[in-house]
Order: C-alpha cells, then structure tokens, then sequence
C-alpha cells in the first residue's frame, strides 16, 4: 500500500566523518518532517543549515547516521522509488559537450523511455522551457539560465511524481526567475509534489504551501504559508522569537 | 537496457567530441607506418614481420591500455568531482548498469582501435602475410610442474644432499622450489639410447607426410657446441637429425609411406657420440599446419580486446573507490609491478639466504605474479609474429574470464562502493 507522505524523514540525524572514523560534522541532528502529496514544501535555511545533506538523503546520495527516510513509502536507493522521482541541482552540471536535444534524450534514456517517446518528450520539454531554437547547440555554450531551464527539462523529462528543486532560481535574472516559478506553480496544479529549497523568503513566500527553518541541522519552524496572515519573515520572527539566538538573521534579512 | 545503452553512448560521445578518441586511432596508425622505418631488423623479411607485429602492434597494445586506463580512472572520479555523477545516480538506473556501460564503452572505443592497428598490420608486415599459415604448437603430455613436485617432495626432503635450510623451510616454499625445478627437469639421451615423448593423441592422429614438424632445442652435457645426430620418429615418419647448432631447430617429418600413427609419440634416438638433453616441457614441441594468418590476426584482436576490457574495468573500479590522481596512480603502479614482477620471480626462484627486506619483496612480487600472470600471459602478439596459432580455446578462455567475469565481479564491487564513496 502506497503511503500518503511521499517523503518522510523519522528523526533523522547525520554526522559526517573522517577518514579515521572520528565525527567531524553534525549536519543534520533528528530532523524529522513529512511533505505531502501534490503539496509544494519548501525547506529554507542559511547556508550550513543543513538543507542541502537533507536533500541528498532524501535523494538516496546519503545515506543517514540515524533514523529512517522514506520516500513513497520506499528506500531512496530503490529504483522503483528514483522512477518517480525528479531533481534539479543547484548548479546546472550538464555535459557540456551534448546539445540540448541530446541532453534530455539522455535523461529520458536513463528514465527507461523508449527512442520515439524519448524524442517526443525532448521537443515537447524544449517547446517548454524555450529552447527549441537553440535544440542543437551544445550546452557548453549556453548562458546560466538557458543551461538552468536544460536542466530543469532534464529533471521533468520522466513525468516526475516528486520534484525536488535545489535553489531553483539561483543564478536567474528576475524575468527567468519569474518563469521558473509560474511553471513550478504550474506543476503543482498539476498535481505534482514539489520539495525546493531556498535562501530567499520571497521566492519561498511565492510558491511554497508548506516551509519548514532549518538551523544548525535541526527544525527552527514549520508552518503553512496560506495561514499565516502576515508576511513569512514575520511569521519566522514571530516563531523563533530572537533570529540572533539561531543565527538566522543574515537570512531573514 | 536503454538507460545502458544511454550511459555507453555518452561515454562514446565524450571520448569523440573531445577528439581523445581521434587521436589515438591517428596516433595508432602513425605508429604501425613509422616503427619498420625506425626499427633496425635482422634484415630479413621475416625479421621486418616480427618487428611490425611484435613492436607495432604490441606498441599499439601498450599505448591503449594507458590511454583507456587513464580514461577509465578518470571517469566516475571526474564526474564525482564535478557533482553530474549524482545526476544521473538519481535517476532509475541500477548503479552496476552505470558501471558496466561505461566499461563496456571504454572497451569498445580501445578495442575499435585495435581493430584499426591490426587492419594495418598485413600492409606493415608485407603482404606475404596473407598467405601464411600458422601452426599449431603441441607440447608433450606430462603431469603439471606442481603434481611433479608433489610427487617429488618426500623423496627431496629425505635426501643427505637436501641443504638444511630448505629442509627447515616451509612445504609450500620447498614444492615451489620443486616446481621451479621440474620445469627445468631435462631427459637425457645418451648414446644410442631412446627417449620418447607423448603427444596428445587426438592433435596429432591422421596427421601426413610434411604437414608436422618437430621444434626442439638440444643441450649437451658439456654445454658447449657439439654436433647432434639421431633420428626423430612419429608413426611413420621421421626425420634425420644432424646439426651444429644446438639453437632451435624445426625437422619436418616426412613419410616413409605413411601416417603420424595412432598414438601421438615422438621418439629420438641419439646416433651422435655424446649424449643429449632435453627439457621436455621446453624444449620438444610438434608442429602441425593450423589456418591462415587473417584468423589467427583475428583471434590476436579477440583476446586482445578482452584484456583491454579488464583494464578498464579495473581502472573503473578505482574510479568508484578512489579520486582521480589516487586512482591513475595506483593503476599505473599496479602495472608496473605486474610487469616486472614475473621477471623478479624467474630470477629469484627462491628466498634462502636473503635478507628480511629481500624476502619481503620477493613475497609481493610472487603474489602479484601469481595474481596478474593468468591474465598478462594471454598476449598473443608473440605467438602471432612466430605464425603460432592463437589457440580458439585459449580465446575463448580470455573473453570469458577477462571480457566477463572478471569485469562483471569488478563492476558489481564498483556498483556496491559508489554510494558510499557519495559520502565524500
């Protein structure tokens, strides 16, 4: 039976270690949360605050020091769970050899999609983020944000049922970033689940239906942004009483 | 199968786009033209042969397996380092299918210019090379140097003669030494005496009148250069025996109105007035006609190709454990060792008498040998200048162990360390 979280994370620690096996970082310390299906969450956080070690555990790239971390019900490193799944990295991290065309054919290929549909999809996703002009050339040569919507393509090209968003907008100027959150609301309307981070409130503000603040590897707040009334750095001000106790002012600011 | 056949194609692209691919395959060619202008041969054509086939492609051989050794650590470590490893670890792929696509890629691309070196080959060597034949080369059936050495061992231990220092070494250093010994046993011949030696019967049945020769290498007891005389026999023909040399001699045996009989032995018989020795697992061999020099060529690229896909599942494997520099570094020492280490052995055959740092080095050098010879052994470049046959079992033995199993048990090890590795 398919469970209704599709993440789910159960106290969940991680402590990074050296070559000698001494803990060296405690990045995340008994996290615990639950991003529902069809919702957008939002994990926010200043840097170090260990968004991005959640990510990769509940990606299947980290494995957790302590408790469990599902994902639809399964272990990230399942392949049955990795089908459903879509991901954007904070940097692009595209092969800078390929064209774009051949770039989503790639991951299309690795999503299991047959030759035909594979190519369907390509132009259809290039249609998307509108590159079906530049289809051909090699992302080596493109801009941060062209080679940021190749990417995003990428991470959509196997029909995602969870999108999982790194700083979606990080290196976007405001007319990109703009698109980029009409079609991540797009997304979701379509019933797709969506877990970004971000260290921009607005940004946050714009899309999310839930957020939770991570400090220091732990849950700071959480909450849903439709109810807050007032504007989501106060509401985080109001939670967390003094920012300078969580260093979370640089953040807030 | 598609997110397979998707990881080889990229792997592919990337070696051709950055034209690492182009270059070698120029570099290749260029090689297998300019080494008969720069190598001095003995003058003769055959002599031009070994130098092309041996020294050019061998010269290949070698600059491949560097190049896709270093491709091969390279891989997974660079593009660890540059985080598009977890883009694709994300997806649904099995972590052994990114593994096995890329060796199967990198191999692929080696391989591709082997082909193109060995294609080469027939130009460089001189066209006669098309119309040779090679042979097939039967050694006499005899129990393996270890059996030899077991059966050798209480009689060795219990011998006054027998230094003490051996006897006090342990039973698996003296059946080494044994070993060693047995493989150098020579039979003696004397005078009007009869040795005779026994060949696989199956090999050799129905064999005609000049369709085998026998190769052998004979000593004397004096080790200097006397005259051999004698007479060879298998079956119903035979050869008259009677030369200066002592260097390695081929005799065709011709009929006396027959066949090389049932049995498959060769016997000589010593006619001269000193006697004879022959190292039987060295030096007495049959010689019988086998196919042409395109598919021994063939076969040559077969077990060549399936030692370059090991290669290059052993570079991957260090790539899915280690970073780059530490990789490429281990693998080029691994070979190195691998290379020297068979020699160290054959001159040292034994530890007695040296010092602890000696016997150290000695150990890690037979332990290397006895770990890569199986695999470094199966070179057929020298068989294949010799117009020796690249026996079909022998490459059949090479692509299952070196293009299979052994990469396959290398990429399920890599699969199983490349998420831990993530960890950083």
């Amino acid at each position: 039976m398919e469970a209704e979280n599709v993440v789910s994370l159960d106290n969940v620690s991680k402590t990074f270690r050296d070559f000698w096996l001494r803990p060296t970082v405690s990045a995340v310390d008994g996290l615990s949360l639950a991003v529902r299906r069809g919702e957008v969450f939002g994990l926010l956080g200043p840097n170090g605050s260990g968004k991005s070690t959640t990510i990769k555990m509940i990606l299947g790239l980290l494995s957790p020091s302590a408790g469990e971390v599902k994902l639809f019900g399964l272990s990230p490193r399942s392949v049955a769970a990795r089908r459903r799944l879509g991901y954007l990295p904070e940097l692009s991290f595209l092969h800078p050899f390929l064209t774009a065309a051949e770039t989503i054919g790639y991951y299309a290929g690795l999503c299991g999609l047959s030759r035909r549909e594979a190519s369907r999809r390509t132009r259809e996703l290039l249609a998307m983020v509108g590159l079906e002009s530049v289809a051909k050339r090699p992302v080596g040569e493109f801009s941060k944000g062209m080679a940021r919507r190749v990417a995003l393509a990428s991470a959509l090209v196997g029909r995602p049922e969870l999108l999982v968003l790194d700083e979606p907008t990080s290196g976007l100027d405001p007319i990109s970033t703009k698109e980029v959150k009409t079609l991540v609301k797009a997304l979701a309307q379509g019933g797709m689940t969506v877990l970004t981070t971000s260290h921009l409130l607005a940004d946050a503000e714009d899309i999310c239906d839930r957020v939770m603040i991570l400090n220091h590897g732990k849950s700071v707040a959480e909450g849903e942004v439709s109810s807050l009334g007032t504007s989501l750095e106060e509401f985080f001000l109001a939670k967390v009483g003094s920012v300078q106790d969580f260093a979370l002012a640089p953040f807030l600011r | 199968m598609r997110a397979f056949l998707g990881i080889f194609q990229l792997e592919l692209k990337a070696l051709s786009r950055s034209r690492s691919l182009l270059m070698l395959a120029a570099a290749s060619a260029a090689w297998m033209f300019v080494v008969p202008r720069l190598v001095v041969g003995d003058g003769t054509a055959e002599g031009m042969r070994e130098v092309c086939l041996g020294y050019g492609l061998g010269g290949v051989l070698a600059l491949v397996t560097v190049s896709m050794l270093a491709a091969a650590t390279g891989s997974l470590a660079r593009e660890r380092a540059e985080k598009r490893l977890q883009l694709t670890m994300v997806r649904p792929v099995r972590y052994f299918a990114i593994v096995a696509a890329k060796i199967a890629a990198l191999s692929s691309a080696g391989a591709a210019v082997l082909a193109l070196a060995c294609a080469l080959a027939p130009f460089c060597a001189g066209s006669a090379s098309n119309h040779r034949r090679c042979v097939h080369v039967l050694r006499p059936l005899m129990p393996s140097p270890r059996e030899e050495a077991k059966a050798m061992y209480a009689e060795y231990m219990k011998s006054p003669d027998t230094p003490d220092a051996v006897k006090k070494a342990r039973p698996s250093t003296v059946l080494r030494l044994l070993a060693t010994r047995a493989w150098d046993r020579y039979d003696t011949v004397r005078t009007n005496a009869v040795t005779a030696w026994r060949f696989p019967a199956a090999d050799v049945r129905g064999v005609r009148s000049g369709e085998v020769s026998a190769r052998l290498k004979f000593s004397n007891t004096y080790n200097a250069r006397q005259d051999v005389a004698g007479e060879l026999r298998l079956g119903e023909l035979s050869a008259a025996v009677s030369n200066l040399t002592q260097a390695v001699l081929v005799f065709p045996l011709a009929d006396r109105g027959g066949e090389a009989g049932e049995e498959g032995v060769l016997s000589f018989r010593n006619l001269g007035k000193d006697a004879l020795m022959l190292r039987p697992r060295r030096d007495v061999e049959l010689l019988i006609p086998a196919d042409s020099f395109f598919w021994n060529l063939l076969r040559s690229w077969v077990e060549m190709a399936a030692t370059l896909t090991l290669v290059v599942a052993f570079g991957l494997f260090l790539s899915a454990s280690l970073g780059r520099p530490v990789a490429l570094f281990t693998a080029i020492v691994f070979l190195l060792v691998s290379e020297m280490s068979p020699s160290v052995v054959e001159q040292y055959p034994d530890e007695f008498g040296a010092t602890l740092s000696d016997r150290i080095g000695l150990m890690v050098a037979r332990t290397v040998t006895e770990v890569s010879h199986p695999i470094s052994s199966m070179n057929p470049l020298e068989r294949l200048s010799r117009d020796e046959c690249v026996e079909p079992r022998e490459v059949a033995r090479a692509v299952a162990v070196n293009a299979f199993a052994l990469p396959l048990a290398l990429a399920l090890l890599a699969a199983f360390v490349l998420p831990f590795k993530q960890e950083g």
